[in-house]
């Protein structure tokens, strides 16, 4: 045995060890958790395993048994020592594989060798580029998700956050992935599975953009290929830390050096974060150089250099000195790249190491080595000798894609129950290492597997088996969603219950939907519920096609007798009205014709075009009937309307009157409703007040002033957000919008702070910051109304009572403008704090009492002056210092 | 000075012709029997006014005051005449939505989303002029994340029920908790696990409870005790232990699937429902509820409790007992026919029960159809024939009527059909009934006056709704049953 399928075959022993010994049989999902009869699952098994590719059968059967991978370019797709441990030892590589061990009755030697001319062989069939590229950790993540939600996990075992595959047991095997794809290879499949699959028992999951990529690098991140340093990318407001969930990471890697040019453009307000390890060749002091706006430099977890990051500033120069011993030492690096000029510089001096940047002959990604991958060279030898093997081991019988004479064994209607493949001795022949239940499922049918001519039902029920359908749908009588895999289907609009994160039942699906619908979706990957997080995958017409047909013949449900339509415009209009909020409101939950409603549940424009007229009256009259936990009531309880005076209160007219208006599809006339209405608050001689969610975040506060001028006020940091001039605002329920023009706005923050360093970030609260703004001494306590009913707002800061006024005045020239009053109650002498009075792109100071901010005037009318702090984007401050007991600060904003 | 719409506000009405409201919908099949002895009135209002309410309160002169969706909080005068004569009057505005009145001392203290406000006039206009914030400290950030607040208990306290964000998480501070707020404006959490609670209130016992809606961990719709320190089944709120001093989190989070009873066991914080609503028969999302103290004006339900389920328009009754430390009780159908979603009611002084609600094109199917409505449920003194009570006795139950039964039919044991089922207590988003019992009557014992009957079981189901079914029962007029259904929620079966 060679040595690196040597320690590909530990590896997976050591990821087996603990799991029970009968994983070895082969595993077929939809098997174990269906409810077919004991007979078909015995066929099922017969077709999955492919037995008549070597067992000719007279009479045409199980035509759509799986067919083996094509291979072809198997050398482009899959690392070839993993491709030779697999072929020597499938079921100890990947356990619960279909693949038979071929080569089972073969010596230990000459069993190696077999599997060396066979990959030989295999490799020698076409040019291959197969090259193992480093998993990105930041796709990875999202892969991780994807492949818990996309579907994956219907068939596959979903895994914990090490990995560790939850329910091997009764989940399609993948096996040890890292060792047999690269990203590359592993992505190009899941994007075209059946290039290489046609039997399509691995379906085209239609994923989209970077999907596949993403979980392509998730189920590869154990990869390991050799290089320099890792790295990982963030983007975002940096400077606030890299846990903040305003900033994102972007992606990572490994790259050769600390230089940032590799990178290509970086972007401003990005963070790297570097990590490897340093060969010291020879120990003693070494300085550290470093030029940039913030970060730090920890060895051997020690840390070197520090710096916070700020927006407001330029790079720093830094050095740290530190002594180091000879070998390999651990570095890593955070670097920011924001704030004024961001820049960055890198550089050590030792012994023996003059100034200058760290080469990458001094790095690694690892202080252990990594071996490189190294293609095979192709031995024209072995692949000629491969090649005969090929065929006297009867892999081509099943790989019927690479030319060759097919290997026939005894007929199929020959075959008895503990011979050959079907007994548990060593021989001649491919070994499935059967679990005994399998074997006795497979000797049950096998009497009748030939002459038995299914009937639709069970041709349907093999099928959905087969394919696994009822790994995400219901059909009664048959199986469905198991309950260890339900959690794993989610949808985006939880208020639709479990109707927005499972699949839509099959049962009686032959006659609820259209067959042309059901081809759609089948065939063409037609989607009607988009709030589904699982993707409807494509299995090929070949393979499931004539169930399209089926369904129709076999789902009968009681014929409704449709009612006379006397005059079809009348029923169309009142099939309108009742669609809009004047009548059941469809619209409250459903979109319509891609507008959406207010739940978000399935467009029902082409309702028509999909569904079957009959199925529609019986689901109508009870949608529970259909779905036990339906979110959606019934209009027509105990065949009663509930609107008596549409149609005469005739349930059936009223029905039929829904499906006329419905049938115009796409033209159908826009229902009522669908457009949100909103009512407009007006001001007139005194303020007007709307508060709740919307402009000033949860907790606003709107105040349209009598000389039209507006302001939003966010009670939750008691800051002023929003200035605004004319219509005051849109109110829905507790939610108002400004309306308007000549907005200024007010970046998010707590309006006073003691700013330790004029390079502290203002506060304000993040996602996180559960207790802000009470953490920094702030309680809100509302307000009064003054004579024309504007808000006196009251907060307490610490110790000091604030009073904080907006009055609307008129300058000379009849221009409205807010002068605004802080009144300060202190329960003692208050130090240097800050008040932020505004902020924005382009500040300019006209003197200590006035500033213009873009489109902003402010002026301090009291004594207080203010001060410009720089940064993205720059702040007006006011430095405060209180006395004990009463104070104001007076300002005026206009714009 | 007064605001233009204030001036709108105080609007007169006297409409006749809106009086004999139209029963809209028929679940039950018993509107038209019910409007014999509870009619439905409407109570007009003005175009000019979206009257969402979201909660009511009764003023010291017998006013109603409700507060809406809007953020508006009307007085109205004669909404308990006969006819209703209302007088609509704007005290306060321009507050987020509005789910909790609470009048005291010369203020009203209204639970918005965002906070609890003490709302007040001090310049003697009858219109509000200081907004006090009480507390405004749990988080409040995202959809769906909605506060109903109780009225003052006798402590002077507001107790809020917190949602959930999104209705499936807890992203912020205290979602799916209840807080109380003191009366000088500190916040208090009193217990985790809520998912999507509506009204808060107390049982004639003055034990706090609220109600919550079908969902995850939640097999159906439930009346919920608001016990210190319990945890009422949703552990999406466990994570803000660490900011309540002097309360652990639980040592363990409930397995999924499971039941209620298996993990009460295991998680002894556990608080099960009181009541429990059955899916759909029971409503698909009751809200506001009020205890009956009204002194017998309002018929023969004496201290319990009537609340709305708002998708159904519907009326519900619910009472509750005490059972080995553990609170549980009963629900019976009782008015169905309302005109709007029901989001809370209130008694009047006269004895009436005020409903109101609303629809929403945005959010929820609701099976009546006005956008809004006021409307009142009166009695006309007529005795309707009804199951008033259940309680739960250690081999069985006592079942009380509200006329004196057949004795003959009462003592039958096949005039009671009494089967029984559990939900799933999952993340799962809701449970179809399960585990179902058929239990055997083995005598039915009535009392001397025929006002109750004692009916001994076989067995009884710790964990079940005990689903009556009397629709074989006579009263001793040979009447039948109003509603004939009522279902029992078993947490525990008394010792003796």
């Amino acid at each position: 045995m060679n040595k690196l399928a040597r320690l590909i075959n530990l590896g997976s022993w050591i990821l087996l060890s603990g799991a029970p010994a009968v994983l070895a049989a082969p595993i077929i999902p939809g098997l174990i958790s269906s409810e077919l009869e004991p007979e078909l699952k015995g066929q099922v098994l017969i077709e999955e395993l492919n037995c008549v590719a070597c067992h000719q059968s007279e009479v045409p059967f199980s035509s759509r048994s799986k067919k083996a991978p094509r291979l072809s370019a198997v050398g482009s797709r899959v690392n070839p020592a993993y491709l030779e441990a697999f072929i020597r030892d499938p079921h100890g590589t990947k356990p619960g594989t279909t693949m038979p061990d071929a080569l089972a009755q073969l010596g230990e030697g000459e069993r190696d060798e077999a599997a060396k001319s066979l990959t030989h062989y295999l490799l020698s069939l076409k040019k291959n580029d197969f090259s193992l590229q480093p998993p990105d950790a930041v796709a990875a993540e999202h892969g991780e998700r994807l492949f818990h939600s996309r579907g994956c996990v219907a068939c596959h075992s979903p895994r914990d956050a090490d990995g560790i595959e939850l329910l091997q047991e009764k989940s399609a095997p993948l096996g040890a992935l890292e060792q047999k794809y690269s990203v590359k290879s592993l992505t190009e499949f899941l994007q075209r599975p059946h290039a290489s699959r046609p039997s399509g028992r691995m379906p085209d999951l239609r994923l989209q953009g970077q999907e596949a990529e993403r979980i392509g690098h998730y189920l590869l991140r154990e990869t390991r290929v050799p290089g320099h340093l890792s790295f990982k990318m963030y983007r975002g407001q940096v400077w606030e830390g890299l846990d903040s969930d305003k900033v994102e990471a972007e992606r990572a890697g490994q790259i050769q050096d600390f230089s940032l040019e590799r990178f290509g453009k970086v972007h401003h307000q990005t963070a790297v974060e570097y990590q490897g390890w340093l060969n010291i060749a020879q120990g003693g002091s070494f300085i550290f150089f470093l030029q940039m706006n913030g970060g730090s430099l920890h060895i051997d977890g020690k840390q070197i250099v520090f710096e916070e990051p700020s927006n407001r500033r330029g790079p720093m120069t830094l050095e740290g000195t530190v002594e180091l011993q000879a070998g390999w030492r651990e570095i890593q690096l955070t670097y920011f790249h924001t704030g004024r000029d961001p820049k960055f510089s890198f550089e050590m001096e030792g012994p023996q190491f003059k100034r200058g940047r760290i080469p990458s002959s001094m790095l690694s990604i690892s202080d252990k080595p990594i071996l490189a991958f190294e293609p095979l060279k192709v031995d024209a030898r072995l692949a000629v000798r491969g090649r005969e093997q090929f065929s006297a081991l009867g892999c081509v019988s099943c790989h019927d894609d690479l030319k060759g004479a097919p290997k026939f064994e005894a007929p199929f209607g020959k075959l008895g129950p503990g011979k050959g493949c079907m007994s548990e001795s060593r021989g001649e022949w491919p070994h499935f290492d059967l679990s005994s239940e399998q074997r006795k499922l497979i000797s049950e049918a096998l009497p009748r597997a030939e002459k038995r001519v299914l009937n639709d039902r069970e041709q349907i029920d093999k099928t959905l088996v087969t394919f696994n359908c009822i790994a995400c749908h219901d059909r009664a009588e048959l199986g469905g969603v198991a309950s260890d895999r339900d959690a794993y289907f989610t949808g985006s609009h939880p208020e639709l219950g479990n109707q927005g994160r499972l699949p839509p039942p099959l049962s009686h699906v032959g006659a609820k939907l259209t067959p042309e619908w059901i081809k759609e979706v089948l065939l063409n990957g037609k989607r009607q519920r988009k709030y589904l997080d699982a993707n409807m995958p494509q299995y090929g017409e070949a393979n499931v096609g004539h169930l399209a047909e089926l369904f129709g013949k076999v789902d009968k449900l009681e014929a409704v007798t449709f009612p006379k339509i006397a005059n079809i415009q009348e029923s169309k209009d009142a099939g309108y009205e009742m669609m809009g909020t004047s009548g059941f409101s469809c619209i409250a939950c459903h979109d319509f014709n891609g507008q959406e409603g207010g739940a978000g549940a399935l467009d029902i424009a082409n309702v028509t075009e999909r569904l079957q007229k009959n199925w529609f009256h019986l689901y109508m009259r009870d949608p529970a009937r259909f779905h036990a936990t339906v979110t959606m009531p019934s209009y027509w309880p105990g065949g009663q309307s509930i609107r008596p005076d549409v149609l005469q209160g005739d349930s059936g007219q009223q029905i039929e009157a829904l499906w006329a208006y419905l049938a115009d599809g796409s033209r159908a006339k826009k229902p009522k409703g669908l457009s949100r209405q909103s009512d407009q608050l007006r001001v007139s001689d005194v303020a007007e007040i709307a508060r709740g969610r919307g402009t000033a975040g949860y907790r606003g506060i709107g105040v349209g002033y009598p000389e039209r001028i507006n302001l939003a006020f966010d009670s939750e940091e008691m800051a002023l957000r929003l200035l605004w001039k004319g219509e005051f605002v849109s109110v829905n329920h507790g939610s108002f919008r400004a309306r308007g023009s000549d907005r200024i706005a007010f970046p998010p923050g707590i309006p006073f702070h003691r700013l330790k360093s004029m390079d502290d970030d203002w506060p304000y609260k993040g996602k996180t910051d559960y207790t802000f703004p009470h953490d920094h001494g702030y309680q809100f306590r509302g307000y009064h109304l003054d004579a024309l009913r504007r808000p006196i707002f009251q907060y307490r800061y610490g110790d000091i009572t604030v009073e904080d006024f907006f009055e609307d005045v008129l300058d000379k020239s009849g221009v409205a403008k807010f002068k605004r009053t802080f009144r300060f109650d202190s329960l003692s002498a208050q130090e240097l704090f800050y008040f932020r009075a505004a902020s924005g792109k382009k500040i300019s100071k006209q003197s200590d009492q006035a500033f213009v901010i873009d489109q902003l005037q402010l002026l301090i009318t009291g004594e207080y002056q203010g001060l410009v702090r720089e940064g993205e984007p720059g702040e007006v401050l006011i430095p405060l210092t209180l006395p004990q007991g009463r104070s104001t600060l007076s300002l005026e904003y206009q714009w | 000075m007064v605001s233009q719409r204030s001036i709108v506000g105080l609007l007169a009405l006297s409409l006749t012709s809106l009086l004999s409201a139209e029963d809209l919908g028929s679940m039950w099949g018993t509107a038209e029997k019910e409007a014999k002895y509870y009619p439905i009135v409407d109570i007009p209002i003005p175009p000019t006014i979206p009257m969402r309410t979201g909660s009511f309160e009764i003023l010291p002169d017998g006013r109603l005051a409700v507060g809406t969706r809007r953020g508006d909080i009307y007085f109205i005068k004669g909404a308990f005449a006969s006819p209703p004569t209302p007088e609509y009057h704007l005290f306060a505005s321009g507050q987020d939505e509005i789910f909790g009145l609470s009048w005291k001392d010369g203020a009203m203290t209204a639970t918005q989303f965002g906070e609890v406000t003490r709302i007040s006039d001090t310049d003697g206009d009858e219109v509000a002029d200081r907004y006090d914030t009480l507390s405004n400290n749990w988080g409040y950030a995202e959809g769906h994340e909605f506060a109903f607040g109780s009225k003052h208990d006798p402590e002077g306290n507001i107790w809020v029920a917190l949602g959930l964000s999104a209705s499936y998480h807890s992203r912020n501070l205290f979602r799916g908790w209840a807080v109380k707020v003191t009366p000088d404006g500190k916040m208090i959490p009193v217990c985790s696990g809520l998912r999507s609670p509506a009204g808060v209130g107390p049982n004639a016992e003055g034990v706090m409870f609220a109600i919550e809606s079908q969902g995850p961990w939640n097999g159906c719709c439930s009346l919920k005790h608001l016990k210190e320190g319990g945890f009422l089944g949703h552990p999406a709120s466990y994570n803000w232990y660490p900011f309540v001093p002097g309360m652990d989190a639980p040592a363990v989070e409930p397995n999924s699937p499971s039941r209620l009873q298996v993990e009460k066991k295991r998680v002894k914080e556990l608080v099960p429902p009181v009541v429990r609503f059955p899916y759909i028969k029971m409503g698909r999302s009751i809200s506001g509820f009020r205890l009956n103290q009204t002194g017998g004006k309002f018929g023969p339900f004496e201290n319990q409790i009537f609340l709305g389920d708002y998708t159904l328009s519907i009326i519900l009754r619910a009472t509750t007992e005490k059972i080995n430390g553990v609170w549980q009780g009963a629900c019976y159908p009782f008015r169905e026919g309302l005109a709007t979603g029901t989001m809370h009611v209130e008694f009047s002084p006269q004895g009436q029960l005020v409903t109101g609600g609303f629809t929403t094109n945005r959010q929820w199917p609701v099976r009546g159809t006005e956008p809004f409505a006021l409307q009142r449920i009166d009695w006309t003194g007529l005795m309707p024939f009804e199951i008033k009570e259940i309680n739960i006795k250690n081999d069985g139950f006592l079942v009380h009527f509200t006329k004196p039964v057949d004795g003959k039919v009462a003592a039958r044991t096949d005039a009671y059909t009494i089967s029984t089922y559990t939900h799933k207590y999952a993340a799962g988003y809701g449970s179809p009934e399960l585990d179902q019992t058929t239990l055997k009557v083995t005598k039915a014992v009535p009392a001397d006056d025929g006002l109750s009957v004692r009916v001994h079981l076989d067995k009884i189901v710790e964990g079940h709704i005990h689903d009556f079914d009397l629709s074989t029962m006579k009263s001793v007029d040979w009447e039948p049953l109003l509603h004939t259904k009522a279902y029992y929620t078993v947490n525990e079966i008394p010792k003796n």
